[in-house]
């Protein structure tokens, strides 16, 4: 019972950190990402290539990974950003597709559809992390420190810079704001700041597949993040624990197929996504006030 | 005659996607909704003729109705019940598409319990190939696809240019206001755009049963294809939806050959990618100014 | 007057979409510290000419100097950075932050993860704002969202934002529709005030007030054409222009 606890802990860890950070461009710059898995799988693939051919510190895997996701990101967000909000809806989704091919197909980095086995345990300052249940307490620090991170840029002038594009693009625009370099920005560090849950999960888990990181998983986050409530920086960790918690709560209840446990949570959360939109836009912790049409 | 079989192969899917990519430009383009569970609208229409077909065995005339008419109510309703609300009090289009995808998601899910996760095709003998030449293999299907294509398309122009409410409904597009001046309830219209466009893919849907076939997950690739045409072929331009879903097709059989089948989806991804980033007015559409 | 330095010269600019002519061969000069009014019925393309001057349009022909320096063709960003400032008539604020945070915003265009003067930079904004919202009445609000204030005080927050950009000119489209009378009385106040300090002001107006009381100049559009231009009262008193005028404003 400990053990299925401690389990559970971590992946909420692991996946609050993923919420906190797609919350980030979703809630403050109303960037709408369905691409957030890619970034998480980039994340843990490279974790775990260096891990296995350099080394096994998490002080050099974790950086390596922050790099590569943000220099991917990079690259990607500065053509897509150009374009208006809803087109980089449709660009997200194809990023996402076209990713999970990638990693399916890329057998030298990513073991392609077989995945990568055989990942190392992680080591902090020369003690490796062997045991799952030691795991907790990097996956809760990491949690933190990320956490902290993004409240500080939120509440400082890249936070109101970020917010005030998404409230009004043309207004910021015409405050002499250089918007598209803003959301790059806040893309970089969003996708920097997932690797270091792609690469806790990597460590965590031993071996990684493409299957964790497919539009399945980026639908599963945004409904963290919209379900918690967008924009506040409690919102995505609600979400997140609601969302991991959903499915041992529906297999405790005997009535419902077991079996079926995946697809009934979708159902939930689906039917939660609909009714919030209806009736409380703002998430669960957002405000419920009604916005008024500009 | 590779080359002639996938052009066939080709035309076979985009005269289907056309069709679906046709049903959502339209819209979008009348009510600026990114109509995420139109992908559901064709898995509902596609799971039902299957149902009342295959596994009840109605007359096909029966299911072809009741297809039409499970997908219309959907549709509508979806615009009246979920897609107004929303309107009225917010609507953003952010909080719109998030509604649209928690439907898509629930019908997705839903489907998958009822009939479960694996492949289901309608057995009929129109999709037997034929051997009309050595190594050349076509099915019936695949003039009736594009039969389907031309009938629909061709009612579609009428009713658009030549009847009153088909003008309104473009005049929607461009100025909701203006059309409340002429006496006409922009509300009712949606609830018509709706209803075509929903229409628009039950062919679609049930001739894909037919051919290769259905899973809950196609309403992804359904969606996936209907954003491409829409972006690529030029937002507000049915004619280019049209052409765009051709030609994907037509892209998507060949990749499927050259460059294998995980790729086939990632090809159409690169395309939109690079248009989007290129040309995001598309072939036909209106210039985006940013 | 004509002593002043021209800041912005509007020369032959023309827009058209399509074959829609929205402004058409419109020439005007802007010398600092004067008050500038664009009149017109709806539709004469007032809040166009704002638009090409802002970078939010590109213009089809013509050129907009700012300081002698050409800007069409710059990102509307860098347009605002060279010291024009707008508000909209949709006001356009940022309605999910709050009062303060939408005027510090407005003292915060650096893209990076802070902004140069480090804390006692941030400080000196703050009290900024402070006085703004003063000005502007709205100190007793400043912790509110934007979208939970009346009308009124959106219209005032509109204001504080234009007021905090540290502009040269500022652009007002149609600042004071639909204020009440108390409200309106302190607009005007504070706009007296603000041009006493030195700020270029062009606005669109419709409120024969703000026209007659505080305008140096007015210029009359029509139908994407600048039909006269010069002093209120010679303006307003050519017959053919009132009846253009007065007959939109009966409908």
């Amino acid at each position: 019972m400990l053990a299925y606890i401690l389990n559970l802990a971590t992946l909420i860890c692991i996946n609050a950190v993923l919420a906190l950070t797609l919350n980030f461009i979703m809630g403050y710059a109303g960037i709408f990402s369905m691409a957030h898995a890619i970034f998480f799988g980039l994340g843990a693939y490279t974790a775990a290539y260096v891990a296995m051919h350099l080394s096994v510190s998490i002080f050099l895997t974790i950086p390596i990974a922050m790099c590569v996701c943000a220099l991917v990101s990079l690259v990607l967000a500065l053509p897509a950003l150009r374009v208006r909000g809803e087109y980089f809806v449709a660009a997200s989704l194809g990023l996402q597709v076209i990713g999970v091919t990638v990693f399916s197909e890329w057998k030298f980095f990513t073991g392609g559809i077989g995945g990568v086995i055989g990942i190392p345990a992680a080591s902090v300052f020369g003690f490796d992390v062997i045991d799952p249940a030691q795991f907790l307490l990097p996956a809760f620090i990491s949690l933190i420190v990320v956490a902290t991170i993004i409240t500080i840029l939120s509440r400082s002038s890249f936070g109101r810079n970020l917010q005030a594009i998404r409230d009004s693009e043309s207004a910021a625009y015409a405050m002499g704001k250089n918007v598209a370099v803003i959301k790059t920005l806040s893309v970089v560090i969003s996708s920097a700041l997932s690797a270091i849950a792609g690469a806790l999960y990597a460590f965590y888990n031993g071996f990684i597949n493409v299957e964790s990181f497919t539009l399945d998983t980026s639908v599963l986050l945004m409904a963290m993040v919209i379900i918690g409530g967008t924009g506040t920086l409690v919102g995505p960790l609600v979400g997140a624990v609601i969302l991991m918690v959903l499915p041992s709560v529906f297999s405790y209840m005997w009535f419902l197929p077991q079996t079926e446990i995946g697809a009934i949570q979708q159902i939930a959360y689906g039917t939660a996504m609909v009714l919030l939109m209806i009736f409380r836009p703002g998430g669960l912790i957002g405000s419920s006030g009604k916005q008024a049409k500009s | 005659m590779l080359v002639v079989q996938l052009f066939i192969n080709g035309i076979q899917s985009g005269a289907l996607y056309a069709l679906i990519a046709v049903g959502f430009s339209l819209i979008f383009g009348c009510t600026r909704i990114f109509h995420f569970a139109h992908g559901a609208t064709f898995t509902i229409a596609a799971y039902i003729f299957y149902y009342l077909y295959s596994m009840a065995q109605f007359h096909w005339v029966l299911a072809v109705l009741a297809s039409t008419i499970g997908a219309i109510i959907f549709g509508v309703v979806l615009d009246r019940w979920i897609y107004a609300p929303i309107q009225r009090h917010e609507g953003s289009f952010f909080t719109v598409f998030v509604a649209s995808l928690g439907i898509g998601i629930i019908v997705q899910n839903l489907i998958g319990m009822i009939f479960g996760r694996g492949f289901v095709s309608v057995a009929t003998p129109l999709s037997e190939s034929v051997e009309l030449m050595p190594g050349l293999f076509v099915a019936p299907l695949s003039g009736l696809a594009i039969i389907c294509m031309l009938v629909f398309f061709f009612a579609l122009q009428v009713f658009l240019n030549r009847t009153h409410i088909g003008i309104a409904m473009r005049a929607l597009s461009e100025n909701p206001a203006l059309v409340r001046i002429y006496g006409l309830n922009p509300r009712h219209l949606s609830t018509m755009v709706f209803a075509i466009g929903s229409v628009l893919v039950v062919p679609a849907a049930i001739l894909t049963g037919a051919g290769s076939g259905l899973n809950p997950a196609i309403a992804h690739h359904v969606m996936l294809i209907s954003l491409a045409a829409t972006i690529v072929g030029g937002v507000g331009s049915m004619k280019g939806a049209a052409l765009a879903g051709m030609l994907l097709g037509i892209t998507e059989n060949f990749a499927l050959i050259y460059l294998g089948p995980q790729w086939s989806e990632a090809v159409t991804f690169v395309v939109l990618f690079l248009f989007i980033l290129l040309r995001p007015s598309g072939f036909f559409g209106r210039a985006i100014a940013n | 007057m004509t002593e002043n330095p021209v800041l912005l010269r509007i020369s032959n600019l023309q827009k058209n979409f399509g074959g829609l002519k929205v402004t058409q061969n419109v020439s005007l000069d802007m010398r600092a510290g004067i008050v500038t009014t664009l009149v017109g019925p709806n539709g004469a393309g007032k809040t166009t000419l704002f638009n090409l001057i802002t970078g939010h349009l590109a213009p089809t022909g013509g050129d907009i100097l700012w300081q002698g320096e050409s800007l069409v063709g710059l990102a509307h960003w860098k347009i605002a950075r060279k010291g024009i400032a707008r508000t909209f008539q949709d006001l356009r604020l940022f309605d999910r932050m709050t009062v303060e945070e939408n005027v510090l915003s407005v003292m915060e265009p650096i893209a990076w993860l802070w902004q140069p003067g480090g804390r006692s930079g941030l400080q000196h904004r703050k009290r900024k704002v402070k006085d703004i919202l003063e000005k502007t009445r709205l100190s007793h609000k400043s912790g509110v969202r934007a979208l939970d204030l009346s009308y009124a005080e959106r219209k005032f927050l509109s204001m504080a934002r234009i007021m905090a950009a540290d502009a040269k000119i500022w652009l007002l489209d149609e600042p004071a529709s639909g204020l009440d009378r108390g409200s309106y009385s302190h607009f005007l106040d504070l706009l007296r005030s603000e041009v006493k300090g030195g700020v270029t002001v062009c606005i669109i107006e419709h409120n024969l007030d703000i026209v007659y009381g505080i305008s140096d100049r007015i210029a009359f559009l029509d139908q994407g054409k600048l039909m006269a231009d010069g002093e209120p009262e010679a303006v307003l008193k050519d017959p053919h222009l009132t009846a253009i005028y007065f007959g939109d404003r009966a409908e």
